[in-house]
């Protein structure tokens, strides 16, 4: 298992390699940059800025440079923002997405499974359809159309919560519902028809025929079994989340990373491009690779063998 | 152990019947069997695939699959109807008095749960017992059932178990609180051939150690004729004959039993004759026949076979032929003999 995860880790420091390296090299193949704007620049002051950031290198030493940054965990200064550099940007705009993200993370964790749970229980039955029908609907609107209707419902006619902000409690509860609605939607569905399969199952019969009590056979025999397919979806969900959702921070006006990364596209904001998009990469590895090590606890069958990878 | 067939039965299943329900209709799958299994005895429910002989099993424990309603009937076990108890007193005796054996110990164990999981949850669901305590009988249970070096095996899980490995951990499972009655879904039916013997043999020193009464639910003559007391042949969700395994075998009442048993190798008999199949195939039980459901295949069907199903003749060696009625013609090797 040490040495399992160890080579994991080793894979991704190789993936981000891969993934810096492409990510610099595109970026910089797209027409302009950071300082090419509508207003001309005096050629002089175009190239000191260029200078100062040493955009006038050969390309390779750019790149070279980079990844000696980021080895050292300096991901550089932002060429939008004087002053600011990407790891401030990132710890600035983190702690908004992490705690929006990570609610919502626990809301399709504390909806979604019991949802799909009461919808399998009463299959073809009332909840059932009611479940499933809420579910379609979570899947088939897009997030942005719910965070309007929401925001025009309770926050501009009813009152109830903020229109932006996350002064207290309430502000939370719009961005939260409107980010975690697809997936809350997504895993009540997918729990829903995993635990109906293993309801099926041999094993489900014989835990009936020992005479052991629903909640027993439920929740001992049923849902971890039911859960891999599950497991495997939250993992890329979690990473998702925290690494925050444009549209949903643009919309409340929430100051997350995922608006900064969007911004600093437009922007080419180079350092701030790769910095997030690292930081992205990371974050889905971890989750994946947490996600693998789930997998073993959840079904002993899984080996992890050190020789896989 | 014929005598077995004497005094209270342990359980008595009366008029069963079953039905599954689909988009495409009802399948009777079970059609009014009625059968007793008496304490310390090893009775045989012997009939092809679909001949319903697992369904009433099952029936009787209620474990059907959501789709399948018992319609009609009564399971008298120790002065209780299995059919009409609530689901929390059933319970208590799923698993308690009443263990069971599936066909398939690949698939009937949990995959995620160590088997000694499986057994200890048993006994701590029916017994007072504390965990060490359940842990102990645990291992008492593998060694009665010859997994080798049992304490250490509680902690492997069943992918790390072959079959027949498997299978004896089922049995230990079923036997985890003395049952009064072992119901066996085919339990040797998935297994290779010298492990079939093995839990085979396994059962039956198991039966005449512990004294519980067996209900052996087999397509395999040679199991039936090895081990069982008496025999219930079905065919279409009915029963077709019963009676203890000498007689049936000696003299079988009726032409679907004397099929079975025709087309079935005897490897003492030298005269290279060659095996009879049964022609034709079971009858669609979604739409059964009015009269006998082995009309079809038999070869001495009659007019009044069509006509209306037969009742059974005969006491405890009975058959449902109408060969059988007194007014029957006479066919040799049936009724002449039986007569």
């Amino acid at each position: 298992m040490p040495t399992y995860i160890l080579q994991r880790l080793g894979m991704m420091l190789l993936t981000l390699w891969a993934i810096v390296t492409l990510t610099f090299f595109l970026m910089h193949a797209v027409p302009g940059g950071p300082f090419v704007s509508e207003r001309m620049l005096a050629p002089e002051i175009a190239a000191a800025l260029n200078a100062k950031y040493g955009l006038d290198q050969p390309i390779w030493v750019q790149y070279l440079s980079y990844l000696k940054g980021v080895l050292t965990l300096d991901l550089g200064p932002s060429f939008k923002y004087p002053g600011v550099s990407i790891n401030t940007m990132i710890a600035t705009g983190l702690p908004v997405t992490l705690q929006t993200g990570l609610l919502a993370v626990i809301c399709v964790v504390a909806l979604g499974i019991p949802m799909g749970i009461v919808a399998a229980l009463n299959r073809n039955r009332w909840p059932d359809t009611a479940v499933m029908m809420i579910a379609t609907i979570g899947v088939a609107i897009p997030s942005y159309v719910i965070a309007t209707v929401l925001l025009y419902v309770f926050a501009l006619r009813l009152g109830w919560v903020p229109t932006f902000g996350l002064d207290d409690w309430r502000g939370y509860v719009l961005p939260v519902f409107a980010l975690s609605g697809f997936w809350v939607s997504f895993v009540a569905r997918l729990t829903r028809s995993s635990l109906l399969e293993t309801f099926e199952q041999d094993y489900m019969t014989t835990a009936r025929a020992k005479g052991l009590r629903p909640g027993q056979i439920l929740f001992k025999h049923g849902l971890r079994n039911s859960l891999v397919p599950v497991v495997t979806v939250l993992g890329p969900v979690v990473a998702n989340l925290i690494t925050g959702s444009f549209v949903i921070e643009q919309i409340f006006a929430l100051p997350g990373i995922g608006r900064q990364f969007v911004l600093s596209i437009t922007n080419r904001d180079y350092t701030a491009i790769m910095g997030i998009t690292i930081f992205y990469a990371a974050a889905l590895m971890v989750m994946i690779l947490i996600v693998d090590l789930l997998y073993a606890v959840l079904d002993p069958r899984i080996k992890l063998s050190g020789a896989r990878a | 152990m014929t005598a077995a067939t004497m005094g209270t039965p342990i359980l008595s299943v009366r008029d069963l019947a079953t039905s599954f329900f689909s988009q495409r209709g009802e399948v009777q799958a079970v059609r009014g069997v009625s059968f007793d299994v008496h304490p310390g005895e090893i009775l045989g429910i012997v009939g092809e695939s679909g001949s319903g002989k697992s369904i009433t099993c099952m029936s009787v424990l209620r474990l059907l699959k959501a789709t399948g309603r018992i319609k009609s009937g009564s399971a008298l076990f120790d002065g209780q109807d299995l059919l009409a108890l609530d689901e929390a007193d059933l319970r208590d005796i799923r698993g308690n008095k009443i263990g069971m054996i599936f066909q398939d110990p690949m698939t009937s164990l949990n995959p995620t749960l160590t088997v000694g999981e499986q057994v200890i949850e048993t006994i701590l669901r029916h017994r007072q017992a504390t965990r060490s305590e359940a842990r102990a009988r645990a291992i008492e249970l593998f060694e009665l059932v010859r997994i080798p070096s049992a304490a250490a095996r509680l902690k492997s899980y069943p992918h790390e178990f072959s079959g027949g490995m498997r299978q004896r951990v089922m049995i230990a499972i079923a036997l985890a609180c003395d049952p009064k009655l072992l119901i066996a879904d085919e339990p040797t039916t998935a297994l290779d051939v010298t492990i079939q013997r093995q839990i085979l043999g396994l059962l039956r020193d198991l039966q005449a150690r512990l004294g519980m009464a067996v209900i052996l639910i087999t397509h395999d003559l040679g199991v039936i004729a090895e081990v069982t007391d008496r025999i219930v042949v079905m065919y279409g969700g009915l029963v077709m004959e019963t009676g203890p395994v000498r007689d049936l075998f000696a003299r079988p009442m009726h032409p679907y039993t004397r099929g079975l048993l025709a087309s079935v190798p005897d490897l003492r008999d030298d005269s290279h004759k060659r095996l009879t199949p049964i022609p034709g195939s079971p009858p669609d039980m979604a739409h059964p026949p009015a009269g006998c459901p082995f009309t079809a295949r038999c070869p001495h069907a009659m007019r009044q076979c069509a006509a209306a199903l037969p009742p059974l003749f005969g006491d405890s060696h009975a058959a449902r032929c109408w060969l059988h009625h007194a007014e029957a013609p006479r066919i040799a090797g049936i009724n002449e003999v039986a007569a």
